[in-house]
């Protein structure tokens, strides 16, 4: 029977080789303890066998044990660096490459995520059309509140306008709402927001309208309802083929006629369902909104967001009215975005020099096809960059839903600029670090000279490609006879130096320096 | 790919060298060349490794119907590879004491 001892003494050595095992990679781990487990058992054998429990063998045996560890760090840290990313793809222009294009995916995945961002990219091709006012009247304290009554529509509409060429109206009731094809039984009535309006409003707005119903004449007089695109997305799950439906709308019913996106929620009024009905019918009740589209007269009246209108009743009195401009206070994101975009690019040549660097190469270096090459790359990065930056300033802009609309547009418009401006930056400045021959990244940079001497010798920075092509001289203090960034292109004799790296120089017209 | 075998003396180390030697000596499995050599578990093994790696020596685990008749676990032995010979050839030209301190004829029989 083992005595006591030995047992513990098993139990710690196995322990340890456990620990041990822990630190080797999993694809290797079976393998490794296999090999160790059987090891220790010979250790065992010959230091400490069954029966005669001593200290110094199980310290041997320990020693032994703690040797697992060092080979298991060795297996650990020889898996990383062969994981590590090839030596060829460090610094070259496929890496930088799948860099940006990682950060791209990042970026427009963000901006999928989050609420604020989705919303303002479905809104931004969908706006009113320009020249739209909103009337009231000039008494009324609220521009939520309808103010104009239907006969003063009707006579504006009767009336020739210099200013006006086209009017809508619609006022806004809480009506239940049910669908026909819900049994009664389930019905649950809810209340709507239903616009009773003008047929002509979504072409004065310029709005169109979405998966609009087929054949509308096989509904008889039915009344056409244009949802919401909220409430389509709300009680309809979004479905595309809504169209057609038939909704109870307080005594009546009406046909779904199509969807109207989000573009409408500068109206008035909490809206879930336009109601088009002829005007007989729109103008039987009570106050509501009149939205007017403006002649060329008219535009260049509207001086500010609100105007003053004076009326000319039919017995001759005036009454005050106020035009309110519906269109956007604040501009797009792409108008934002490409406004910031050419402002950074004016500022570029402020924060660096514009200058890629390429001087003094020799006529055989520069081949056509090395040449095209770089602009290939360098427009490459921007393509990509240009995206990045908009996607990126379109998350900080709208990831807060709880700012303002002009906020917003605000921390857009700074953070495209910023972002771009540093961005060009940093394509220029890596674009003058890249080797021209394999457009791989310069590295290891050593200072050469003292600043002392500027007159008398040469100092600055000297970086190296590792591939063996190129040396990249960069002057410290620019002179009238070293202003910019030089290459020299270095010949085979340079090879034995990039031999382990695996990447010698190809055999290339030579041009400068042999090793001395 | 297999990678190229590396043939250059002068990145052999003197331990690498004597694993070397003990394998040559007939010191198959890792804790006889550590009695032989004298070097601690935490040396020999991950030199082992890197040999391996280099292709220098080779490893094989015993038959366990070999390892059942002894009553005892299978073991891992480790063998020369040509190129780890040739190595080994060289090594002994840079450390002649090499041979003296692990003579071939010392190797038990395995």
């Amino acid at each position: 029977m083992t005595p006591p001892s030995e047992r513990i003494a098993r139990v710690w050595h196995i322990g340890l080789l456990r620990a041990a095992s822990l630190l080797v990679p999993r694809s290797q781990r079976a393998e490794w303890w296999h090999e160790w487990h059987s090891e220790l058992w010979h250790v065992r054998h010959d230091c400490a066998p069954i029966g005669s429990f001593s200290l110094r063998g199980e310290a041997e045996v320990t020693a032994f044990c703690l040797g697992a560890f060092q080979d298991a760090l060795y297996l650990k840290r020889h898996s990383f660096e062969s994981r590590a990313p090839s030596s060829t793809l460090r610094g070259s222009a496929t890496q930088c490459v799948l860099f940006l294009a990682a950060m791209l995916a990042a970026c427009y995945a963000l901006a999928l995520l989050l609420p604020g961002v989705r919303a303002e990219r479905s809104l931004a091709p969908i706006r009113m059309g320009p020249g739209l006012v909103l009337i009231q009247d000039a008494a009324s304290s609220d521009d939520s509140s309808p103010s104009i009554l239907p006969k003063q529509f009707r006579a504006w509409k009767e009336r020739k306008q210099q200013y006006f060429d086209g009017f809508a109206f619609y006022r806004v009731t809480q009506e239940p709402v049910r669908r026909e094809s819900v049994s009664n039984a389930s019905d649950e009535k809810s209340k709507w927001g239903i616009a009773h309006s003008s047929e002509n409003l979504f072409a004065l707005l310029g709005l169109p309208v979405q998966f609009p119903e087929q054949d509308a004449g096989t509904y008889g007089d039915i009344p056409g309802v244009i949802l919401s695109e909220r409430k389509w997305k709300q009680e309809f799950q979004a479905n595309p083929r809504v169209a057609g439906m038939v909704l109870h709308l307080g005594p009546g019913r009406a046909r779904i006629a199509g969807v109207v996106p989000d573009g409408s929620r500068g109206l008035p009024g909490k809206v879930d369902a336009w109601l088009l009905e002829p005007d007989e019918k729109t103008l039987a009740g009570g106050a509501g909104f009149v939205i007017a589209h403006l002649t060329a007269m008219g535009r260049s009246e509207m001086y500010a967001a609100k105007v003053r209108i004076t009326e000319l009743n039919p017995d001759n009195s005036e009454g005050n009215l106020l035009g309110i401009s519906l269109d956007p206070l604040t501009p797009g994101i792409w108008a934002l975005f490409s406004f910031a975009l050419v402002l950074a690019i004016l500022a570029l040549p402020a924060i660096t020099s514009v200058s890629l660097g390429e001087c003094s190469e020799s006529s055989e270096r520069a081949l056509r096809s090395r040449t095209l090459y770089r602009w290939v790359f360098l427009s490459a990065k921007i393509a990509l960059l240009l995206p990045i930056v908009y996607f990126s300033s379109l998350d900080l802009a709208y990831a807060n839903t709880a700012l303002s609309a002009s906020s917003s547009a605000y921390v857009q418009l700074v953070s495209t600029f910023s972002i771009c401006l540093f961005s060009l930056r940093w394509v220029l400045q890596d674009q003058r670090q890249r080797c021209p021959v394999c457009l791989r990244r310069v590295c290891n940079p050593a200072h050469v000279g003292q600043a002392s001497r500027t007159f008398l010798a040469w100092n600055g920075t000297e970086l190296m490609c590792m591939g063996g092509h190129t040396l990249l001289h960069v002057p410290g203090l620019p002179t009238s006879w070293f202003s910019t960034q030089r290459w020299l292109y270095l010949d085979t004799s340079w090879g034995f130096l990039f031999a382990a790296s695996g990447s010698a120089i190809k055999s290339e017209t030579i041009s400068g320096l042999t090793p001395t | 790919m297999a990678r190229e075998p590396r043939f250059v003396e002068a990145k052999l180390s003197h331990t690498a060298a004597l694993i070397l030697q003990a394998l040559d000596a007939g010191f198959i499995y890792g804790f006889s060349i550590m009695e032989m050599a004298g070097l601690p578990s935490g040396t020999v093994y991950p030199a082992m490794r890197r040999l391996e790696r280099d292709e220098l020596i080779r490893s094989q685990w015993e038959r366990q119907s070999i390892a059942d008749a002894e009553q005892r676990p299978p073991r891992k032995y480790y063998k020369l590879t040509p190129a780890g010979r040739a190595t080994l050839e060289a090594s002994r030209k840079r450390y002649p004491l090499l041979e003296r301190l692990i003579p071939s004829e010392e190797a038990k029989p395995v």
